[in-house]
């Protein structure tokens, strides 16, 4: 999961997340946890959230 | 009739309540899987956080948007806060709260004035509400009325909490209508359930009047035929309609039938949009199990390096919050020069909580920030050009569109209220 300079940091993917794998602060940030689900890309306010294929 | 509603933020979804009770049929678009734009609710291990708006009315069950409410038949159950605070330096002279703080009213604070400058504040607030300032910032009238920065870090502290802006950014003009609004109105309330206590309201409200809400549904362009807004483009299809309201700001709109507003016809509002700015911010969410702030209503902190304000929205609704839990937020205004580095102004604002609530225990939930094309406000209050465009049946509402001094979903209330009056009279 690539997060592009878009993201504003409002942590709305995070609160989606099934995973607990964003973290947030000022961006945010996948971390191991991401399972590439991309539920989170749905939610995201600002298209920041871009699934590696 | 048709009307067509783009974003169903609340701006978007009050229009689309008013309209379908006045007996339009209303399609509202709407990109995200969820509504309510930035002011819903976000459930974050257990705690209802907010997707931008703090869970607040400025203007509590008195208020411009609880008016808009209750005329368009929305049941939501609005709690008026007790009290709004200020915590202020327990030593005259400090410039922090690291020696200790005290807490006094809000309406108390020209107590901390000289016994000259608390007269004077006297004879200005009465010859103010007549003859009222103009033509300068806010902070530059009080610079030019009292030689006390107290009052300058007071109306920081407010402007920020508020609007989000720094006092020498806001017209004088703003504040004295939004400190009207307050003798009309009165301070701040917490709808129960939250912000998306008001969203479910109006969305059953919508629902009750056959108007459709389309999640997920993005809109790539707004037709204009001979002059006017005639609908809009989804995907392949086309939806036609009598009028179109925005609820995307006056910028991104005009993205979407910029081959129209083109030429000199239009350059004075295009002129317009390009001095628009959106306004930035940062929200830290705390969970605790005793009460950080103690009171329902706002506890501004004008003494901290960034924290301009923080609330406790669960002393009204405990709901927002797990059993026996606190939800407490805080928030900062954001200098345009520090956009870019959030992470240190996020420090800094963790930083000043610690100081505001220090040998307290609580958990850091989540930070959020909000800038550039998801803002705190997408207009800079009282700048934007008000509802219309130049295109006759196309408007805009939201926070990129709000009346005259109207804080945060207040001036998202009177601005749907006054495109009302120009739709339906």
């Amino acid at each position: 999961m690539k997060i592009n300079d878009n993201c504003v940091g409002c942590g709305q993917c995070a609160s989606f997340c099934k995973k607990g794998a964003i973290e947030v602060k000022g961006k945010a940030r996948a971390t191991d946890a991401c399972i590439d689900c991309g539920i989170c890309v749905l939610y995201c306010p600002v298209k920041a959230i871009e699934v590696l294929v | 009739m048709k009307a067509i509603v783009i974003g169903a933020g609340l701006g978007g979804l009050l229009s689309a309540a008013r309209l379908s009770k006045a007996g339009y049929q209303v399609d509202v678009f709407e990109r995200l899987p969820i509504t309510g734009g930035r002011f819903t609710n976000l459930r974050y291990k257990g705690f209802q956080l907010s997707s931008g708006a703090f869970h607040i009315l400025p203007h509590g069950p008195a208020g411009p948007l609880a008016h808009l409410l209750k005329e368009v038949g929305a049941d939501v159950k609005i709690v008026r806060s007790d009290i709004t605070t200020v915590r202020i330096p327990l030593k005259k002279g400090s410039q922090d709260y690291e020696k200790g703080f005290k807490d006094i009213s809000f309406t108390d604070f020209s107590t901390l004035l000289s016994h000259k400058d608390r007269l004077k504040i006297a004879l200005l607030i009465v010859s103010t509400r007549k003859n009222r300032p103009t033509g300068s910032s806010l902070q530059a009238w009080i610079r030019s009325q009292f030689k006390d920065e107290w009052l300058v870090k007071f109306a920081d502290a407010f402007c920020g909490w508020s609007l989000s802006m720094k006092s020498n950014e806001v017209p004088v003009e703003e504040i004295f209508e939004i400190i009207e609004n307050m003798y009309r109105f009165g301070g701040p309330g917490v709808p129960i359930g939250g912000c998306k206590g008001v969203i479910d309201a109006l969305e059953s409200v919508i629902a009750a009047h056959d108007g459709k809400i389309h999640t997920e549904t993005e809109v790539s362009k707004i037709f204009v035929e001979n002059g006017k807004a005639v609908g809009v483009l989804v995907g392949e299809e086309a939806y036609k309609a009598d009028l179109v309201i925005s609820n995307l700001g006056h910028a991104a709109t005009a993205c979407l039938c910029e081959e129209v507003l083109s030429g000199e016809k239009d350059s004075g509002y295009l002129k317009i949009l390009e001095t628009l700015k959106p306004s930035a911010g940062i929200k830290i969410c705390l969970a605790a199990d005793e009460p950080l702030v103690g009171h329902s209503g706002v506890l501004l902190t004008p003494y901290a390096k960034r924290v301009n304000g923080i609330n406790e929205v669960t002393q009204i609704d405990p709901g927002l919050a797990p059993p026996g839990k606190h939800l407490t937020m805080s928030h900062q205004y954001v200098a345009p020069e520090n956009v870019k580095n959030l992470e240190a102004e996020i420090e800094l604002g963790l930083q000043d909580l610690k100081e505001i609530f220090p040998n307290k225990k609580y958990e850091v939930l989540l930070t959020q920030s909000y800038h550039d094309n998801w803002p705190v406000n997408r207009a800079a209050s009282g700048t934007d050009p008000g509802n219309e465009t130049p295109i006759p049946g196309l408007y805009v509402v939201g926070d990129g569109a709000k009346g005259k001094g109207g804080i945060e979903v207040e001036g998202v209330a009177l601005g749907v209220a006054a495109t009302m009056k120009k739709i339906i009279g």
